[in-house]
């Protein structure tokens, strides 16, 4: 059997992921930023 | 409010064609879409100038007029009393007495409905103001000078506000507990407190002058006015006005502590929320450690909800904060402090959207109780039938559990949506660039983001 009764108690995971991506986008794209204005 | 034992219990099973999860990751690509759509077509400010317009002349003359402003203060002074009345001397069953969902429905929820689409309207309807007023006209008329008051600090801004608005949700949420399963809120202690909060209102109304107390300190004054500031009437020089929508909200937060206030009424919807649903077993976890250590149930009970509100508010606070720090890192941005209170008003909007998701349903069922058998027998005691309507019920169908969460959705996504257009306009009055105006925002994308996946996640546990 799958150990899955206490999946719903994670479910909160599923709420933050959208969050998580928008500010992995973020931090990646200041970096990127940071690096080409270094490089200039 | 939700945990006022009257409307919540009758909601059926939502049954939605999708998890509610994806909701969130619906309304997540909607802002983003969103912010992108408004980085490559506006590029100038727009909500800067409220573009006023004024209203016909007459129409302003009468509304605006002594006999009006008389009528309408009376009015408010007419129900804060029938309202503490009906606490002292009515029943303590919490659904049959007036003065409750008078309170906590009616005014604290209705005022700002109405405010953010018409404009302030609880000003000329507050009782304060209006008691206040009449006092000085009459100390004018005997001692024939204006009253001396002292000047209001700077500092102190609406912190007064802000607190108040914390303490009013603590009386109803924390105070009004008495077990972990149940909300039995007692009427007459709701009285006491209109009537302590009166006597202090009107002390630092003799201190500070009334219109000072009401633009900073009082907690109703400032709190409904925020979301007045969204709506799109407005007076100015005796004269009425229209003007664009949520352009007054730009210049709302120029004093100390209005950051404060908005993010207290986020946190206290939130708490509320949670209250009962995402933060259930923590708060348990916690009282249960409290009591283990000699504290009486009661008080601990009150001490946790009081700890999971105060971090509450603090998790809103820092959240904000965050998404300002993160503005700084952008070249030409101003200091953090003018980031801060610049961009406090964008809060606005998710304040009034987390009230409309959670206790819109609310308000719509606690209303038809408000205006059948409330008003007929505002004391609950069935002796009385002013308007032959004191057998009338509630009907919980007019609102399915379908109906409820797409508003709710609806709600949470527009407000975002709406804070993310005042975010970016102020963006741009700070950065002429539109380009690093725009990466300014993606910062603010990230906290609409989070607040508008924070708000669903605590909606679809109370609905689970």
């Amino acid at each position: 059997m799958l150990p899955v009764a206490h999946v719903g108690h994670y479910l909160w995971a599923l709420y933050l992921l959208p969050v998580a991506i928008v500010v992995a986008g973020i931090v990646k794209s200041a970096r990127a930023q940071h690096r080409e204005g270094e490089e200039d | 409010m939700t945990s006022l034992p009257f409307a919540h219990a009758l909601a059926s099973r939502q049954d939605l064609p999708i998890p509610a999860w994806l909701f969130a990751w619906a309304a997540s690509i909607v802002l983003i879409a969103s912010f992108f759509a408004l980085s490559a077509a506006w590029r100038k400010p727009q909500f800067e100038d409220e573009h006023r317009r004024s209203l016909g002349e007459r129409l302003s003359a009468v509304l605006l007029s002594l006999p009006t402003q008389a009528l309408c203060g009376a009015l408010g002074v007419f129900l804060l009393g029938v309202a503490i009345y009906s606490g002292l001397r009515g029943t303590e069953a919490p659904d049959r007495n007036f003065a409750l969902t008078f309170l906590f429905v009616t005014c604290w929820l209705g005022f700002p409905f109405f405010s953010a689409v018409l404009g302030d309207v609880f000003r000329p309807f507050n009782p304060w103001r209006a008691v206040g007023r009449v006092a000085g006209g009459g100390f004018r008329a005997i001692a024939g000078q204006r009253a001396a008051h002292l000047d209001y600090p700077e500092w102190l801004g609406r912190w007064p506000a802000a607190i108040g608005l914390l303490a009013f949700v603590w009386i109803e949420v924390v105070y009004g507990r008495t077990s972990i399963v149940s909300v039995d809120i007692d009427p007459h202690a709701v009285a006491i407190a209109a009537l302590v909060y009166s006597a202090y209102t009107l002390a630092m109304m003799i201190v500070f002058g009334v219109e000072e107390w009401c633009e900073k300190g009082e907690t109703f004054s400032v709190y409904f006015g925020m979301f007045g500031r969204l709506g799109i009437f407005g007076e100015r020089d005796g004269r009425l006005y229209r003007r664009r929508p949520f352009s007054a909200a730009t210049k709302w937060a120029t004093v100390p502590g209005s950051a404060a206030v908005v993010i207290a009424s986020i946190a206290a919807t939130s708490f509320d929320g949670a209250q009962d649903g995402a933060f259930k077993a923590g708060i348990e976890d916690v009282f249960e450690w409290l009591s283990e250590r000699g504290i009486s149930l009661l008080e601990a009970l009150r001490l946790t909800d009081t700890i999971f509100m105060l971090l509450t508010f603090a998790g809103v606070a820092l959240v904000f904060l965050l998404g300002v720090r993160g503005m700084r890192t952008v070249p030409g941005a101003p200091s953090f402090k003018k980031l801060r209170r610049g961009f406090s008003h964008t809060l606005i909007p998710i304040a009034l959207a987390y009230l409309v998701a959670h206790y819109f349903s609310f308000f719509v069922f606690q209303e038809q109780a408000q205006f059948t058998y409330l008003l007929s027998d505002p004391l609950g005691t069935a002796h009385t039938n002013l308007f032959g309507t004191v057998n009338y019920t509630v009907d919980y169908r007019v609102l399915s559990a379908n109906t409820i969460w797409y508003v709710q959705v609806a709600a949470l996504v527009i407000g975002h949506v709406i804070g993310l257009m005042l975010a970016h306009d102020r963006a741009l009055v700070y950065w002429p660039d539109y380009k690093k105006a725009t990466a300014s925002q993606y910062w603010m994308l990230a906290v609409m983001v989070a607040f508008t996946c924070f708000g669903l996640y605590l909606l679809s546990v109370a609905n689970g």
